[in-house]
């Protein structure tokens, strides 16, 4: 019985930096990330209910902490030392030790989590995603389970949760399936924003298939093509499966969105474009692209976490173009979720499971899914 | 005294044959006892007074007044002339339309005739660069017409300035250009380098509009046309575009069509081994092929494109004649046949073909996938007369890098078509019923079309009907030395060497196929019996 | 005139160190000679009698000038250097010379043996020869012999030599018709030598042309070789007749057709055509190509000798002239926008 602890050691971080910068997810081996034996964690009130994971993801922010790429806004909103993993599936300890229900977790630790009353008036309208005390309560600073000391993480034998983080999984549903409940939640939080009219998403990663296939699971509104950039040739056989109109490279998108959004160009910007672009990769590169390829007053939503990147903002500024973020979810949107799995038949997305002990070669499948066919990597905490 | 072509029986010691690669060669051993190579006629002999021969066809036209009588003061003349698609290569100042327009020009001003345009009949070509347009023309003409406005270039897409003819009985309409279709005399200057051109096509494709173009350049047709440098009935395109010739005779402008023909001296020293016969080549000419083969090996590719649409060729004229279109082109095609036709016996299950640097479509540019589809099945393919050289069901093997890499500024409709269109189909009937109507209205191609230098949309459409004959006929295209995921986009086989491609094409046409190879570059006409 | 004095203060301060060399020098020449000087004939020339009459000797000068060391390949090798290096440095720096019109002689370059021609450009200066010179494309820039007026080119020994040497000069008689200069031409001619021949017999004196002497023409229906009108633009300017010095400017050099005399036609009509193509030439050179063929063809090319009246109207037509060739041509470029609806 173990778990993973990411623990606040500078020097390593910086050395998880290089490394990951030479070859991604190698900060696994040499980063604050470390194997211990699992610790029996308080309950911060007797509502919290202690929980078993039985599968957690590996998710792109936690490549960036573990690689020493996360920016440095998310210090005073984690606590350390954490065990990481926020997308779980988990079965709940029953006082007597016995399993009980089978949940997934909702990992925000929003104010109602944190003993907040009464709750921000974020919280108060259900968008927890906005919460406004992340770093205050009776819990330590985190902004999700995952990151904070004191609830434990996916990435263990053992975790606490409130009881309002908790939502039933439907039994038709596998673990494998519902382990993609969080990201999936993630998607359906993005796709929200869909309007029906030409849609560019960049990046056909874990969050840009299911964005994509949020987007298509509601299949009713779609006016505009969907286009989607993907790199390998894996991301693209399940993009134009979950129902993209056109998937291509990142070089032939300007192309495809002038031809099918019939614009002229000047220099190398687009006259007319799409009106929404979701970009679920987050750097330099793919914001600029998005800022070429976006239509004069359209959106460009930026799903994937950007760290520092450097862009030209002219082009924004003159066509009055929004950029917005994208974080996390809602209640809601897990429900929606859920729907979406079932459309999709999502289970496949998962592409390998790890046991924790194995957890260098976990993260560096991680780290280069889309190379190695792979979408979605988790930690399996069944057992034999 | 130039020898006729030449078909030679592959044996034991016959030496590699040379093959062209895009940008460079290669030397191919072809199998003994059932492989032929035919090697095109050698170039005629050059007119020795050109200008008075020009002169000579002005004032002695067929079946019309001289020139000079059919001018007067006060009338309008439009001169339109051949655009850059040919001669390929380019040929040395002074090129043939210079000399013809300069003598027209001459006469012109004799008459007293003023109002002068001289159009560049591009049809849905590129408009042509200054240089090109000083090098077809030279500086003089370019000097004297090009700043007063007189000297411009055909736009399809100028709906102001086409006109309408007429309607054949097939319902089809002859839109060509205004100021053409408004003249008192339309002079036509043709180069015809190959047999599908000249005549009626002259006008009817060079100053026509898109919507005029379309009702032959269609996969239709193409795949009709089951011989584009062979007899007219054998070309559904050329049959549509005699009728639209009638209908611009019976109430189109006067025309005095001047059609002038070339020898296939194409390329200029040191690179003559390329028009040579292997076993004729001298200590200087394998010197000169290994030289250049091997520094080729190690050219920037740019640099090498630079050097071979540098070459100037030295082919120079045969004949010109001069008078009304179709007994004119009659004529034409008869001096053509002398500089091109040779007799060839039978069918073979393969056909080879080395595919050059440049083919119509790419003079100073880059030659792109869709483009060596073109060159080889649209063109070579199409060299020859009665039928084939390939068996229905054959196997094609071409050679040529096939790289990605396109000119943006020739050919910006070219990358979105093999990016889309070909990722979708390579079926010329799909994509024409799919796709072509979205790149032909495409603002953006239109705009590039009109003001830039590029290729109309609809081009790269037009260029893969070029091959529909060829596709159809072709039980397999396999290319050699090509790069693999390009070739599979263009739906063909990727083979790695020449013996490779014998073995994939084995599936075809069994264990010991015949085998044709064609020698390009000299052009030629094969008349298969 | 507002710089002129610093400019003279200048040049007196240079003309001090030029003299103070120049006595430096002839100490130095005086010196060296001292013994030599000490002796007398046979070291020296011998000095005459008195009341005795030297005959002269027939003179070895003007029209005389023997030539012929000029065209060994000697002299051949040593001019091919002097044109193609400095020569060319000048003319490029002096005259900046656009040259056009080449492809017209294309055609004769692409036979198997390039017959020699006789290229007749009109002459406004000095700078027209090297001009000429550098621009007449290969093979006939390395065979080309410049008809040169004796009495001003082989007046005097050195001037003869240097002009045979640098010019491939060959002296002719511009006064009389001197049967062996040009019997010698025509054996230089027949010997695969071209010849640049200025048909006006001598530089321009007030900017217009000359009327066409019939020497090309002559020499083209005795030999057949053909000739090629040339019109050199803008070197009246440079170093005109009668300028003190060299002034840069730019120079258009354009090329005709090469014309053959037709069969039976006398060497007075041939050389009206000559000139006539000249003149369309000059035509062409300042205003273009289509506007000169109008012009040749209703016979109002304008006359290389300009009007037929003196005085300062002939100049003043000039100047018009002359403007036409700077700025007339440069009309305004009226491009085309295409129409995009």
């Amino acid at each position: 019985m173990s778990r993973l602890v990411f623990s606040r050691k500078p020097a390593r971080f910086a050395l998880a930096r290089v490394a990951g910068s030479i070859m991604p997810g190698a900060g696994a081996s040499f980063g604050p990330l470390a194997i211990e034996p699992d610790e029996e964690l308080p309950l911060p009130t007797p509502e919290w209910v202690r929980l078993k994971p039985r599968l957690a993801g590996i998710c792109g922010s936690d490549l960036a902490m573990i690689d020493g790429t996360a920016s440095a806004y998310f210090d005073p909103l984690v606590s350390y030392p954490f065990t990481p993993g926020h997308e779980v599936v988990a079965d709940v300890v029953n006082p007597d030790g016995t399993a009980g229900r089978r949940v997934a977790l909702v990992p925000v630790l929003s104010c109602i989590t944190r003993g907040i009353d009464p709750v921000c008036p974020a919280c108060a309208t259900g968008q927890i995603n906005l919460c406004e005390r992340v770093a205050f309560g009776h819990l330590e600073p985190g902004l999700q389970t995952g990151f904070c000391s004191d609830t434990g993480g996916g990435w263990s034998n053992e975790m606490i949760a409130h009881p309002s983080q908790l939502i039933d999984v439907p039994a038709d549903l596998s673990d494998e399936a519902a382990v993609l409940i969080e990201p999936t939640a993630c998607a359906a939080h993005a796709a929200a924003r869909y309007t029906g009219d030409e849609t560019v998403i960049l990046g056909a990663g874990t969050l840009g298939l299911l964005t994509l296939a949020a987007i298509t699971a509601r299949n009713n509104d779609r006016r505009g093509p969907i286009v989607v950039t993907a790199r390998y040739a894996e991301q693209k056989r399940l993009a134009k499966q979950l129902g993209a109109d056109v998937v291509c490279t990142s070089d032939e998108l300007p192309r495809w969105v002038r031809s099918a959004s019939k614009s002229l160009m000047v220099g190398d910007q687009l006259t007319c474009g799409a009106r929404h672009v979701i970009d679920c990769v987050g750097s330099t590169e793919s914001m600029q692209q998005a800022l070429q390829v976006v239509a004069p007053g359209g959106d460009v939503q930026l799903v994937g976490m950007p760290s520092n990147v450097s862009l030209e903002l002219t082009s924004l500024w003159h066509r009055e173009v929004a950029i917005r973020g994208c974080y996390a979810y809602s209640h809601a949107d897990f429900h929606a979720a859920i729907e979406i799995i079932r459309h999709h038949d999502l289970a496949r997305m998962l592409s390998a499971t790890y046991s924790l002990s194995d957890y260098t070669d976990a993260i560096a499948h991680a780290a280069s899914a889309g190379r190695r066919g792979a979408v979605k990597i988790a930690f399996d905490m069944r057992g034999k | 005294m130039p020898r006729p072509g030449f078909v030679l029986e592959v044996d034991r010691s016959t030496p590699p044959i040379m093959f062209w690669r895009g940008e460079n060669f290669s030397l191919e051993k072809l199998p003994a006892g059932r492989s032929r190579v035919i090697y095109p006629p050698e170039p005629l002999e050059a007119l020795s007074d050109i200008d008075g021969a020009i002169r000579n066809a002005l004032l002695h036209p067929i079946d019309q007044d001289p020139l000079a009588s059919q001018m007067f003061p006060g009338m309008k003349l439009t001169i339109a002339f051949d655009d850059v698609s040919l001669p390929l290569p380019k040929m040395r100042r002074p090129d043939v339309r210079q000399r013809v327009i300069e003598a027209v020009l001459d006469t012109a001003a004799q008459a007293g005739v003023d109002d002068v345009h001289i159009i560049a009949a591009l049809g849905l070509h590129r408009r042509m660069h200054e240089y090109e347009l000083r090098h077809a023309l030279g500086d003089r003409v370019y000097d004297a017409f090009h700043g007063r406005g007189m000297l411009y270039q055909h736009d399809a897409e100028d709906h102001d300035n086409l006109s309408v003819i007429g309607t054949t009985d097939h319902g089809e309409v002859l839109e060509i250009n205004k100021r053409a279709a408004d003249s008192d005399l339309v002079v036509y200057v043709n180069i015809n380098s190959v047999a599908m051109d000249g005549g009626w096509k002259s006008i009817t494709t060079g100053l026509a509009s898109y919507r005029c173009l379309s009702f032959h350049h269609n996969p239709e047709t193409l795949e009709n046309t089951k011989s584009l440098m062979g007899h007219r009935h054998q070309s559904a395109l050329h049959t549509s575009v005699w009728r639209l010739g009638q209908v611009l005779k019976d109430h189109g402008p006067k025309i005095f069509q001047i059609e002038t023909t070339l020898n296939t001296d194409m390329f200029p020293s040191p690179f003559e081994f390329i028009n040579k016969r292997e076993w004729e080549w001298t200590a200087k000419d394998r010197a000169t092929f290994l030289g250049t083969t091997k520094s080729l090996n190690r050219t920037p590719i740019k640099l090498a494109r630079k050097i071979f649409h540098g070459m100037e060729g030295p082919h120079q004229m045969t004949s010109v004649q001069a008078g009304e279109t179709e007994a004119v082109h009659k004529l034409t095609l008869e001096h053509v046949h002398r500089q091109q036709l040779m007799e060839v016996t039978g069918q073979t299950d393969i056909l080879t073909l080395g595919i050059p640097f440049v083919c119509p479509y790419n003079p100073d540019g880059v030659m792109n996938p869709i483009l060596v589809m073109c060159m080889g099945l649209g063109y070579l393919f199409n060299m020859y007369r009665n039928k084939p050289l390939v068996r229905e069901g054959g196997v094609v093997i071409m050679t040529h890098p096939c790289y990605r890499d396109f000119n943006p500024v020739h050919h910006p409709s070219y990358i979105d078509f093999f990016e889309q269109v070909l990722s979708d189909t390579t079926s010329p009937a799909e994509m024409s019923r799919k796709w072509e109507k979205q790149y032909a209205e495409d603002e953006w191609y239109k705009h590039l079309y009109r003001t830039g230098n590029a290729y109309h949309g609809v081009h790269p459409f037009y260029a893969w009907y070029w091959g529909a004959h060829g596709l159809q006929h072709a039980g397999k295209v396999i290319i050699v030395g090509g790069d693999p995921p390009t070739v599979r986009r263009l739906g063909f086989t990727p083979a790695s060497t020449m013996d490779d491609a014998f073995e994939i094409a084995s599936d075809v046409v069994g264990r010991s196929p015949t085998i044709t190879h064609l020698h390009v570059p000299a052009l030629l006409i094969a008349d298969v019996q | 005139m507002k710089n002129s004095a610093p400019t003279r203060l200048h040049s007196l301060g240079q003309l001090r160190r030029v003299v103070k060399v120049g006595d430096a020098a002839s100490g130095a020449v005086r010196t060296a000679l001292r013994p030599i000087r000490a002796l007398g004939f046979p070291y020296r020339k011998p000095m005459v009698p008195k009341g005795v009459v030297v005959p002269a000797d027939p003179s070895k000068l003007g029209a005389n000038f023997e030539t012929g060391w000029a065209r060994s390949s000697a002299a051949k090798a040593a001019r091919a250097v002097v044109t193609n290096g400095p020569m060319r440095a000048f003319v490029k720096v002096v005259a900046s010379p656009q040259v056009v019109g080449l492809d017209r002689l294309a055609d004769l370059q692409r036979l198997e043996e390039t017959p020699p021609v006789i290229f007749a450009p009109n002459h406004h200066s000095h700078v027209d020869t090297p001009l000429i010179i550098t621009v007449v494309p290969e093979p006939w820039r390395s065979t080309l012999v410049v008809a040169a007026a004796a009495d001003y080119f082989f007046d005097k020994r050195g001037k003869g030599v240097l002009a045979a040497l640098t010019l491939n000069a060959f002296p002719i008689d511009r006064e009389v018709t001197s049967r062996k200069s040009s019997d010698e031409l025509r054996r230089l001619i027949e010997d695969g030598w071209s010849v640049v021949i200025y048909p006006e017999g001598g530089r321009s004196p007030d900017g217009w042309g000359q009327e066409f002497k019939g020497g090309a023409a002559y020499l083209a229906n005795r030999t057949g070789a053909a000739v090629v009108p040339v019109f050199i633009d803008g070197t009246g300017s440079i170093y005109g007749k009668g300028m003190k010095r060299l002034k840069r400017g730019t120079t258009k050099v354009i090329f005709g057709t090469p014309l053959s005399p037709i069969e039976g036609e006398s060497t007075r009509r041939f050389n009206a055509r000559i000139e006539a193509a000249v003149a369309a030439l000059g035509d062409e050179a300042l205003t273009d190509f289509w506007t000169s063929r109008q012009r040749a063809a209703q016979g109002k090319s304008t006359k290389l000798t300009g009007p037929e009246y003196n005085g300062w109207r002939r100049q003043w037509a000039l100047a018009d002239h002359r403007k036409l060739g700077r700025a007339g041509v440069r009309r305004r470029q009226t491009r085309r926008w295409p129409d995009l609806g």
